[in-house]
């Protein structure tokens, strides 16, 4: 087809996709790590780039129904974990939209220090 | 003698006119008309008025001789009379008469300008209905230049004015007898008796009568109220250099300082160029005077640029400017070829002298003078064609493939095929980016994400250059060469920012920046970078300075500069294709109808002027936009894949409209968008079938 157009999230803590290094997102978008998925210890994050997403399934997880859609690398493919799509329960309302991503599929790496500008400059 | 009994024999000719057409006048008029009709006798212009219509009349045949003989003398009766009552008026505040107080204001003191020499400023019309006048249309700004309807006969100011371009352009094409008789039949004059005595007496290098002339003007100008006072000063200025200048040329020295002494101080206008003029004394022979004034040397061209300076400053009433019309109608093609959406070509300039196209219809390009035609299918890479790039002089393409082979494809202009030349192999991750130096001699080429390298090729001998590898961590996928082909930069998304020399030293790198896309500003100093954070920036290698140009919303997959450097064109993940004036940091288009964002795409500006914007798609088409619009002119079908990029030719991009024949416009016109490359296998350079929108 043509050439994976990939984003970078950038910032100084980095996680990326384990088997390709494509990067995902970073520490500062990290909500919680007190999450489990199929291979153990996963991460809630805010914004996640550089994924592309199945189709919506219905789930009932250890915290009530969500709809969902599974995560996996644009680049490679390999599955990462979900997304929240819809959360039944109002107190887990927080989830929609943010992305589960499994810690034995990512690794962390040290980003770069970047130029840090105010957009009206 | 002569001249007496031709005054008798008119006089008597009006007075029995008269009779016969005025007859329901009452007496008193009549008295003031004979009256004012002897005053106006003195001068030579009624009578040469006379003579000329006379002339006229026996060309027009000897059936229309006597009714024509009657009006002429009408026509003389009517402006004779008119001259008096503005005597008349200047003494003492009478009546006026029955039909001139407000077609023919008083200011009109021409009896004194001797008459004009060419033919189209004859004036009196032959009118030979017959019908006693009624009160005339013309304004006061068509009177000026003495412009008088025959009866019955009435036109609108535009009218007016269109009679007098193509009197004008009847003139200037060698017509004259035709103009004249135009002039005559619609009693308009092509200009003011005082402008074409003065057009005359520079043309013929008379500067002392040009100057008579041009106070003879500025007393009609007087009576116009936005009039600058300094205009005659301007006009006599432009005169006298004229005069001055041919004085020195011809080595009458002593003229010429009279001139400048007597003539040119005293106007006290611009002194400096006085004083320039001035030091133009001491000019050894007339090539160098010629060359320190600027001046082409006397002569019709030098005298027609007085001309057409002093004309810069009157009333177009007074004056038109040569070539008019076809000004006019150079400006009609121009703007057309602007609003035609399908004009790739170049435009015509806006020259009186170069109208390229039929004026008979509206020019339009037909959409199979564009290039949505495919003419040739590339099959000779064996992977996904990622990137592809014309050189700078058109004659070559280069075609980047994930089968990690660049390869080189020879264009022959008149046959419009693509010959395969050579592959430039030994890349390992695939060639997703390449980018001629603006010379044409090098290329480079970079990989996708996970590549460390720059291949630099020397197209010349079509040998690798230069591996340029800094360090195996960095990722180098966006490279933009310096206006002078000798450095360039590179970056990619792990922010390496790299300013290099042609022989791979690294000069100066930025660090904390993410490059998605590069493109180098006009003045080989300057770089603009699409970063990660979606926004556009500028940096400057020399000082080492930056500053933000552009926020996006969405990630900038590619970017492209305009050759005018002024607008940048950016492929938008998720979004159009964005147009940014860069001067003003404003969007200015958001080009609509195409897929991406899954995959990295690159559009392109294309055509003469670079007003068509083209792109790839992941729908598998080629959206094309005229500049003006946000909705594509045409969608290109036909590529089996996502089309990745999307690349101009920037020489042969002609589709030369009307007069070009259909079949061979239509190759032509195809060459240009030949590179909306293909993804795998094969690589598909323009797709066997099209379809205009």
């Amino acid at each position: 087809m043509g050439k994976i157009f990939l984003d970078h999230i950038g910032g100084t803590r980095l996680f990326s996709c384990a088997s390709c290094d494509v990067n995902l997102t970073n520490r500062s978008e990290l909500i919680s790590t007190r999450f489990t998925g199929a291979t153990g210890r996963a991460f809630l994050f805010h914004k996640v780039v550089n994924l592309v997403y199945s189709e919506v399934q219905d789930r009932v997880m250890l915290t009530g129904r969500h709809m969902v859609r599974d995560v996996s690398c644009k680049n490679c493919g390999t599955k990462l974990g979900w997304v929240y799509e819809f959360a039944t329960e109002e107190n887990q309302r927080y989830k929609e939209g943010r992305v589960i991503l499994e810690r034995a599929l990512v690794t962390e790496s040290d980003g770069i220090e970047e130029i840090q500008v105010n957009n009206d400059d | 003698m002569d001249q007496i009994y031709s005054k008798q024999t008119i006089k008597r000719c009006v007075l029995k006119s008269r009779r016969k057409y005025f007859h329901q006048e009452s007496v008193a008029t009549q008295q003031d008309r004979s009256e004012s009709f002897a005053a106006t006798n003195k001068g030579r212009w009624s009578i040469e008025r006379g003579w000329c219509v006379s002339g006229v009349v026996t060309s027009l045949g000897r059936g229309v001789e006597a009714d024509a003989a009657g009006a002429l003398v009408i026509s003389a009766l009517r402006r004779a009379r008119r001259a008096g009552a503005a005597e008349r008026a200047s003494l003492a505040s009478t009546d006026s008469g029955d039909e001139g107080a407000g077609h023919r204001p008083p200011r009109k003191r021409t009896r004194r300008l001797s008459p004009p020499a060419r033919p189209a400023d004859m004036h009196q019309p032959p009118a030979a209905n017959g019908a006693p006048p009624p009160h005339h249309v013309n304004g006061d700004t068509a009177t000026r230049n003495g412009d008088l309807q025959p009866p019955g006969l009435r036109m609108s100011q535009t009218d007016q004015e269109i009679v007098r371009l193509i009197g004008q352009h009847l003139l200037s094409v060698g017509l004259d007898r035709s103009a004249a008789l135009l002039m005559e039949e619609s009693g308009l004059h092509l200009e003011h008796p005082a402008a074409a005595t003065f057009r005359t007496h520079v043309l013929a290098g008379d500067w002392v009568k040009a100057d008579h002339d041009l106070r003879a003007l500025h007393d009609l100008l007087q009576e116009t109220p936005q009039v600058d006072p300094h205009n005659l000063a301007e006009m006599k200025f432009v005169v006298l250099e004229q005069k001055y200048l041919e004085h020195l040329e011809a080595g009458r020295v002593l003229d010429a300082l009279h001139v400048l002494r007597n003539e040119l101080t005293p106007l006290q206008y611009d002194t400096p160029r006085v004083h320039r003029l001035s030091a133009l004394m001491m000019c050894a022979d007339a090539r160098e005077l010629q060359a320190r004034a600027h001046w082409p040397g006397s002569g019709p061209h030098s005298r027609a640029n007085v001309l057409a300076r002093v004309q810069s400053v009157l009333p177009p009433a007074l004056m038109m400017a040569p070539g008019r019309l076809r000004a006019l109608l150079s400006q009609a093609t121009l703007q057309q070829a602007s609003r035609c959406r399908f004009h790739a070509a170049p435009r015509p300039t806006p020259s009186p002298d170069n109208i390229p196209f039929t004026l008979l219809a509206d020019h339009h390009c037909s959409a199979d003078h564009f290039p949505i035609h495919s003419l040739q299918v590339l099959n000779e890479h064996c992977d996904e064609v990622w990137y592809c790039k014309w050189s700078p002089d058109g004659a070559r393409l280069a075609s980047g493939s994930k089968d990690n082979t660049v390869m080189i494809w020879d264009f022959d202009p008149v046959a419009k095929r693509l010959t395969f030349r050579k592959s430039l192999e030994g890349h390992t991750y695939g060639v997703s980016f390449l980018a001629w130096s603006p010379d044409g001699r090098y290329l480079i080429a970079a990989g996708p994400e996970d590549c460390p390298d720059l291949w630099i090729w020397n197209m010349e001998t079509e040998q690798l250059h230069l591996k340029m590898t800094h360090s195996q961590e960095d990722s180098l996928t966006a490279v933009a060469w310096h206006a002078a082909s000798d450095k360039f930069v590179c970056g990619g998304a792990r922010g390496q920012f790299y300013h290099c020399s042609i022989d791979g030293t690294l000069l100066n790198s930025w660090d904390g920046v993410r490059v998605n896309a590069l493109a180098s500003r006009g003045d080989a100093r300057a770089v603009l970078a699409a970063d990660t954070h979606h926004r556009v920036r500028h940096y400057d290698f020399t000082d080492l300075t930056d500053r933000n140009l552009i926020q996006e919303e969405h990630a900038v997959m590619a970017m492209t500069l305009n050759a005018a450097d002024t607008l940048l064109l950016l492929n938008v993940a998720n979004q159009g294709v964005h147009l940014w004036d860069i001067r003003a940091r404003a969007l200015v288009r958001r080009f609509r109808g195409l897929s991406q964002g899954h995959f990295t795409i690159h559009a392109c500006f294309g055509g003469a002027h670079q007003d068509f914007i083209a792109s790839g798609s992941e729908d598998n088409k080629v959206y094309i936009w005229h500049i003006n619009g946000e909705e594509p002119i045409a969608v290109v079908s036909g590529h089996t894949r996502c089309v990745n990029c999307v690349s101009w030719n920037p020489v042969h991009h002609d589709c030369s409209g009307t007069r070009c024949p259909p079949g061979k416009a239509w190759q032509r016109a195809c060459r240009a968008l030949q590179c909306a490359l293909l993804a795998p296998p094969r690589a598909a350079l323009c797709p066997p079938a099209h379809k205009p929108l």
